[in-house]
């Protein structure tokens, strides 16, 4: 039974090695201390701390380049750090045998290949290689350890044919037997199951879990599928520019505000009730989360002032109507491009009044009325009155703070009207992002 | 979980590690001997023992046998040490001289021929063309490493090994085409390589340093196996990859300087033996190197036999043979069994 761990992240407890949980004493089964490395003239890891206690699943994620593989070659002794300390099950992985070192951490890398024609059998012989001195052959013992290992990753009827004839799946199953034949106390994967399709991936997700759940075998898995991580994952690790950004359950880490920021794209992060799984996923084109039309909003634009608008609204979900706009505006064209239901009228021309009162209709109908930071001058002055007549259906208006600024209509008319409106109640905003909110919160 | 071995069934039967090739290792075991005393019997005047109750036909056998030993010796250096360089640099194109070996011995033996120390001093030419090829690998692993810091990558070693080859060749070439022509003719004949026994001391010490790099080599023999997956890959498997590489790179080198310097540079051995061995038994260095030396010395011997009595009383560099006889024979071979070696 796996106990629940009450520290999580706070380092050593007293000073030393182990961690309290609930129902007995962990061993730390690696410990990355202050770590610096990367390569000649190139830190990735930067003062990176993290530990993965015995008997934990723990997935790494992190956008490219982000220092992932960098962590797996270090946790290993293949690179050196720079400074820092790296220990595994309490002892420094530099002053480890490589027989030692292999009984306790095996890795998975990417992509195995061989240019020779070697059999499964013959590639998972050499998870035993670290086990064996080079004057002794293998043991009896060495086979039985073999076979158990194909036995757990279902390779054993591949034994005698060609590992390069193997499928994908297979292949990475019999280098996962070539890990395991390792016997060691954990195992790191890098991005090792992305190439699968969904059938392999889960399949050899499985046989991690029960070795995991069944025999203690501590898992660091790396890996680009945030939704599946947070199915299997005890713990996600979130790393970003060399450090640990977050860590904790799937559903503390994987939140949008945070993985926005990491990603550095705009995310959606959804939790499912029934499995609590999370589903993170980027955004293709105007469906929202979930799919479903919300509200619909009425954006007043110009000169390209609403194509940000019209996207980010998209994203949510809102359904967006725009008017009036002059045929050959870029936000006319932004609106074209992405169907929105608009108000046209003639190119380089002043609004006329029938356009106005067409559009007046949609922003009565939509259920927000937003004003883009757009500049007034004499011809689209009257976009404003679409406002005027969107406030007295009952509407909610947004009028882009600091229209004043912006107004090149004699007298400064339009500053005088917007200011008129907001006394009537309309609101002001400033950003995008925190309109968007704002607009998200008065939905729910 | 399988907690005990289970006693009616062997797990390497089961396994299929070693089965595979196990008939084929028998007749290819068997075979040897008998090939080995053909080429005792062949010699010049027809096949047959030769007359053994007189001096002359003792001294005839003797002689014969010293070049089979010689040859089983150069055969089984070059050809492991074949193996051992494709399996470190993962190339098929691989050989015991890609790392300047050829290039450095033949320089210190031009030098050692042009300059007369071998008309004046003993055993000046196989000790200079050793001592040369050791350098030259020292040059080379030194020049692949530096811009690696540390361990020196492949293909650092593969474009060194190759750069250092040139220049030794131009030097080679610059030495020939100043000299007598004489000394021209000593340097070929060398460069082309021929069995004729050396001194006994001077076998028995080839015969040595041989053994001692095959004995590292056959221990080295899993992590070879290890190696062709990638140094990262072997590194994580347990062993410490770079001294592996390095180990096996000195042994290779030691056992083709070795037998450069007591038969010259007999080419094609070094390549080809390793690759049909591993095409006929598999890729497993546990097996591919005993067999490989084998089969390295065997085809040497064989092809010097031809080289002495196809045109006798004139006798063939033996590395003319070696391209000249066993290049067909092992492309019908390579052409069926390719697929057992190296991946398509």
């Amino acid at each position: 039974m796996r106990g629940k761990l009450v520290t999580r992240d706070s380092s050593h407890v007293n000073g030393n090695m182990e961690i309290a949980y609930e129902g007995g004493v962990r061993v730390v089964a690696l410990d990355i201390e202050h770590v610096t490395a990367g390569y000649a003239g190139h830190e990735v890891l930067r003062g990176m701390t993290m530990q993965v206690q015995q008997g934990e699943f723990v997935v790494l994620i992190g956008p490219n380049g982000c220092g992932k593989s960098t962590l797996l070659k270090t946790a290993s002794g293949l690179l050196r750090p720079s400074a820092g300390c790296v220990r595994l099950f309490g002892r420094d992985v530099s002053g480890l045998k490589p027989g030692e070192r292999a009984r306790l951490l095996g890795v998975v890398p990417q992509k195995v290949e061989s240019p020779m024609a070697y059999t499964v059998a013959e590639i998972v012989m050499n998870g035993r290689t670290g086990a064996s001195m080079p004057w002794q052959g293998l043991k009896d013992e060495d086979y039985v350890i073999m076979e158990r290992a194909m036995i757990y990753t279902n390779v054993l009827s591949l034994a005698d044919r060609y590992f390069t004839e193997l499928s994908g799946g297979e292949q990475q199953r019999v280098i996962l037997a070539m890990v395991l034949a390792q016997e060691p106390q954990m195992i790191m994967l890098d991005e090792s199951i992305s190439h699968l399709d969904i059938n392999h991936r889960y399949e050899v997700l499985r046989i991690l879990r029960r070795m995991n759940r069944e025999h203690g075998l501590t898992v660091v898995l790396v890996s680009h599928d945030l939704t599946l991580s947070s199915e299997i994952a005890d713990r996600m690790i979130l790393m970003h520019e060399g450090v640990v950004r977050a860590s904790g359950l799937a559903h503390e880490v994987l939140c949008a505000d945070i993985l926005s920021r990491v990603y550095d794209c705009e995310l959606l992060v959804q939790h499912d009730a029934l499995t609590g799984t999370v589903n993170v996923s980027g955004v293709l084109d105007g469906t929202g989360p979930g799919g479903q039309v919300s509200r619909s909003v009425h954006v007043v634009a110009g000169g390209g002032t609403g194509i940000e608008l019209y996207r980010r609204l998209g994203v949510y979900g809102f359904r967006v109507t725009t008017g009036v706009l002059n045929r050959m505006d870029s936000d006319a064209e932004a609106a074209r491009a992405l169907g929105i239901e608009a108000v046209l009228d003639l190119p380089f021309s002043a609004i006329s009044t029938e356009a106005a009162a067409a559009a007046s209709r949609l922003a009565c109908q939509a259920d927000v009325v937003v004003l883009a930071p757009v500049p007034f001058g004499s011809g689209n002055l009257v976009n404003l009155d679409i406002l005027r007549s969107a406030l007295q259906c009952g509407k909610e208006v947004w009028i882009a703070d600091g229209v004043a600024e912006r107004d090149y209509t004699e007298g400064k008319a339009a500053a005088a009207v917007a200011a008129e409106l907001v006394v009537a109640g309309a609101r002001l905003w400033s950003s995008a992002h925190e309109l968007l909110l704002e607009l998200r919160k008065s939905e729910k | 979980m399988i907690r005990g071995r289970r006693k009616d069934v062997e797990p390497t039967v089961l396994l299929g590690v070693t089965s595979v090739a196990g008939s084929r290792v028998a007749l290819f075991l068997v075979l040897v001997p008998l090939l080995l005393a053909g080429s005792l019997l062949m010699g010049p005047s027809g096949i047959g023992l030769p007359d053994l109750d007189s001096p002359v036909g003792a001294a005839i056998l003797n002689l014969r046998f010293s070049r089979m030993v010689m040859g089983m010796l150069v055969g089984s250096a070059l050809s492991v040490s074949g193996v051992v360089f494709q399996a470190i640099l993962r190339n098929p194109l691989a050989e015991p001289y890609v790392l300047g070996v050829s290039g450095g011995a033949g320089l210190g033996a031009a030098v050692a021929i042009l300059f007369g120390a071998v008309a004046a001093v003993p055993l000046s030419l196989p000790v200079s063309a050793f001592i040369s090829a050791v350098l030259t690998l020292v040059l080379v692993y030194w020049m692949a490493s530096r811009g690696s810091g540390g361990a020196p990558s492949v293909y650092s070693l593969i474009l060194s090994g190759v750069i250092v080859s040139a220049i030794c060749s131009s030097v080679i070439m610059f030495l020939v085409s100043t000299a007598s022509a004489e000394g021209l003719h000593n340097v070929i004949w060398w460069m082309l390589g021929n069995l004729q026994p050396v001194a006994l001391e001077q076998r028995v010490l080839a015969a040595v340093l041989i053994g001692l790099g095959f004995m590292v080599t056959w221990m080295l023999a899993m992590r070879f196996n290890a190696l062709t997956l990638g140094r990262e890959m072997a590194h994580y498997q347990g062993m410490n990859a770079d001294l592996v590489i390095f180990a096996g790179l000195l042994a290779a080198t030691l056992m083709a300087a070795t037998a450069v310097s007591i038969g010259g540079m007999i080419g094609f051995v070094g390549l080809i033996v390793p690759h049909v061995t591993r095409a006929m038994f598999g890729p497993d260095h546990r097996l591919l190197v005993p067999l490989s030396a084998v089969a390295g010395g065997v085809f040497l011997v064989l092809c010097d036999a031809f080289a002495r009595t196809v045109f006798a009383p004139v006798e063939m560099p033996v590395g003319v043979i070696t391209a000249l006889v066993g290049g067909p024979f092992f492309l019908l071979i390579l052409q069926r069994k390719m697929k057992h070696a190296w991946v398509a």
